[in-house]
């Protein structure tokens, strides 16, 4: 076997996959993260720390257009894989790491692409004429139009490879180098000073990141200063696999997600892994032991209450929210594996989950560290609020 | 007087041989731990240095719009090149690479240039993410550098020298870390700050996209990964310079001795990681000013009396 062959063997044992749900198939998301779990592989960071795109459901037009353009910024050797069904996900991988060991194919298919880093397409839809796009526009923080321009990209400006379409409509191309808009300047910082603003998709397509979620968020350093929510759907007339949501799977997901974006890597692996052993149906009183191990394990932790708890408490009752959420990060994650603990006993709880419509208000002032765990520990469902049938 | 003599420039290859190995040791016992949390066997994990530097060796580099290149370069690949210079004044045994009269100092100052180089890397991406990155590292290095520097001043003061063979040698009867532990314990916080690693790892963090490594691929990506392992190495080697008695020990030769205990150090971090989480710069500011710097200046205080008592 020659050098390039050994070289593409040795780096596929651990390959880096970016994966995309679609809201409604977050079924196919765990079952693609116990397969990456039994391969060894892992899950990527970024598009530019991945080797395998897999879009886990059918995405609508303008997700599927954000997938394009995610996938368009991975550097390769690259595959790509969509998959529907949970139970199509190991033949999918399968493929794509044979893709990706297939050094003629990979050749031919790098050839094809652009040596310079491509503008990728605005995060608002081009037909977006509400009328409040303002170059350097008053920073309205809080309020719900809180971007000045269309000058945001999908995969939260980490792509200035897919970058904006520099405001062709202002007419101010030349302050534009390399068709990115400069940093708006004007916007007040906490402290007073003046601070760059710069206005940053949060999603669609991001690790730990509610399905199909579009955040667009104006930022004053790295301080989240206003924001407007939308949700990208899925494609119409595909039927989701149903919503498992206040299921043990579900509870335990979203902790796993909270202790992941908190650094917690032992405890955030321990709740992926009981996620996953709660939907193979292992023994249902061993599994609530160990939930409940961890639920003690979390709860008694004051240095994980400490590093997380920076946002603060939250009032539900002024934010109108389930009484549920009141309190700070920390208390909503022990609420969820109280939860997850009482499903597995056979008495699942119903939760309101909290609309997207709520975010901004509760990001704004926020550091994008703590507006990340935030965002993850309030339980927002955008599937549920696509299909308000399929919630109930 | 310290036994300790510089050795030809010719060795600096072999030197940098051992310092990536045991980096790439450390490397693989973190996968293996990794991989048995996954329910894996701990030997699928080992290999993850291979698997990883394979990945990276094989793929494109890539490049975002309006980059500072140039800017973006020196971060990606000064890291690698400081963690070297660091490791060049650690005595191993009795050789040395460099025997600086100043060496502590020069360590300290390299320390400084790694707040250079980490806001390179996020800033020449022209990236949201890796921009935030470099902030946090910014505040995070403004947290651990005073009472790193702190940390430092006490085995010097201790010896009444800067040239770590000299600190080494006023190891002989007790080492340092016996009758200095606050200075000990807050190096090893500033070591993992430094190296951006573990609990001190939010600039590459999962809630930032990887922050500054959001948009590097390829060589600048692997560059990054193993400046920041080797940077940890080569702290953790100076730490057992200066608090754990460098080659000080029985029976083996003095070089086998601090590449075990830099070993038992490092396995030591290692194994805690994995348990700790993330501590963002905004949680750690209060405690690093109001708690670890007022501790480490009693330390330096307390030494000092020490010192002053004894002669």
């Amino acid at each position: 076997m020659d050098l390039t062959a050994r070289l593409a063997r040795a780096a596929v044992a651990r390959a880096s996959v970016l994966v995309v749900e679609v809201p409604g198939w977050v079924s196919t998301r765990w079952a693609a993260a116990a397969e990456l779990r039994r391969r060894g592989w892992r899950a990527a960071t970024s598009p530019a720390d991945a080797d395998v795109l897999l879009v886990c459901g059918a995405p609508g037009p303008r997700l599927a257009q954000a997938c394009d353009a995610v996938w368009s910024q991975l550097p390769g050797p690259r595959a790509r894989a969509d998959v529907v069904g949970s139970d199509a996900v190991g033949a999918a991988l399968d493929r794509a790491a044979a893709a990706l060991v297939d050094a003629g194919q990979q050749r031919r298919e790098a050839h094809g692409r652009p040596l310079e880093p491509v503008m990728g397409p605005p995060a608002e839809p081009s037909d977006a004429g509400d009328g409040d796009r303002h170059q350097d526009g008053p920073n309205e923080g809080g309020s719900d139009h809180g971007d000045t321009d269309h000058g945001d990209t999908y995969h939260a400006g980490s792509d200035h490879a897919g970058s904006d379409h520099g405001d062709t409509d202002h007419g101010d191309g030349d302050m534009a180098p390399g068709g990115i808009p400069l940093a708006g300047s004007g916007g007040e910082d906490r402290d007073g000073l003046e601070m760059d603003v710069l206005s940053v998709p949060l999603g669609p397509v991001l690790p730990h990141w509610p399905a199909g979620l579009l955040l667009h968020c104006t930022l004053a350093g790295d301080v989240i200063t206003g924001a407007r929510a939308e949700v990208l759907g899925p494609a119409d007339g595909v039927p989701t696999p149903g919503n498992p949501r206040g299921s043990a799977p579900d509870r335990l997901d979203r902790a796993a997600t909270l202790l992941a974006l908190a650094g917690a890597d032992a405890a955030a692996t321990t709740a992926a892994r009981l996620r996953d052993a709660t939907l193979v149906g292992d023994e249902v009183a061993r599994l609530a032991g160990a939930v409940d191990r961890l639920h003690r394990r979390v709860h008694r932790s004051r240095l994980l209450r400490w590093a997380m708890d920076g946002a603060g408490h939250l009032d539900a009752a002024q934010l109108d929210l389930d009484p549920c959420r009141s309190g700070t990060v920390h208390d909503r994650l022990v609420g969820l594996l109280a939860d997850a603990c009482a499903a597995l006993g056979g008495a699942p709880v119903t939760r309101t989950p909290t609309p997207v419509d709520a975010l901004p208000t509760v990001l704004a002032g926020l550091e994008m560290g703590s507006a990340r765990l935030m965002v993850a520990s309030l339980d927002v469902d955008p599937a549920a609020e696509l299909d308000p049938a399929g919630a109930a | 007087m310290t036994g300790v003599a510089e050795i030809s420039a010719a060795w600096a290859p072999a030197g940098a041989a051992v310092l990536l190995g045991v980096a790439a040791a450390a490397a693989a016992l973190d996968g293996a731990l990794a991989a048995r949390a996954d329910g894996r066997p701990l030997r699928a994990g080992v290999g993850l240095p291979v698997a990883e530097t394979a990945r990276l060796f094989r793929q494109r580099r890539r490049n975002t719009v309006s980059a500072d290149v140039l800017l973006r370069w020196i971060g990606v690949g000064g890291l690698l090149v400081v963690a070297l210079l660091k490791a060049a004044v650690v005595p191993l045994g009795g050789a040395v690479l460099a025997d600086l009269p100043t060496g502590l100092v020069w360590f300290n100052a390299l320390d400084v240039t790694v707040w250079a180089l980490v806001w390179l890397v996020g800033w020449g991406q022209n990236s949201a993410h890796a921009l935030v990155g470099g902030y946090r590292f910014l505040a995070q290095a403004l947290a651990y550098e005073l009472p790193l520097m702190f940390a430092l001043t006490a085995p010097a003061v201790a010896a009444a020298s800067l040239r770590p063979a000299d600190i080494v040698a006023a190891q002989a009867d007790l080492w340092f870390v016996l009758w200095m532990p606050v200075a000990f314990a807050v190096y090893c916080l500033a070591l993992v700050g430094f190296s951006v690693w573990g609990p001190l790892e939010t600039p590459v963090g999962a809630d930032v996209a990887g922050g500054v490594l959001a948009d590097l691929s390829g060589i600048d990506r692997w560059l990054v990964l193993v400046g920041r392992w080797t940077l940890l190495t080569a702290g953790a080697a100076f730490g057992v310079t200066l608090f754990l008695g460098g080659g000080a020990g029985p029976l083996l030769p003095g070089w086998t001795w601090v590449l075990l205990k830099t070993a038992v150090l490092l396995a030591a971090l290692v194994a805690l990681r994995r348990r700790l989480p993330a501590l963002r710069p905004e949680r750690i500011q209060a405690a690093a000013w109001l708690g670890a710097l007022p501790l480490v200046l009693l330390q330096v205080l307390v030494v000092s009396v020490v010192v002053v008592g004894r002669s």
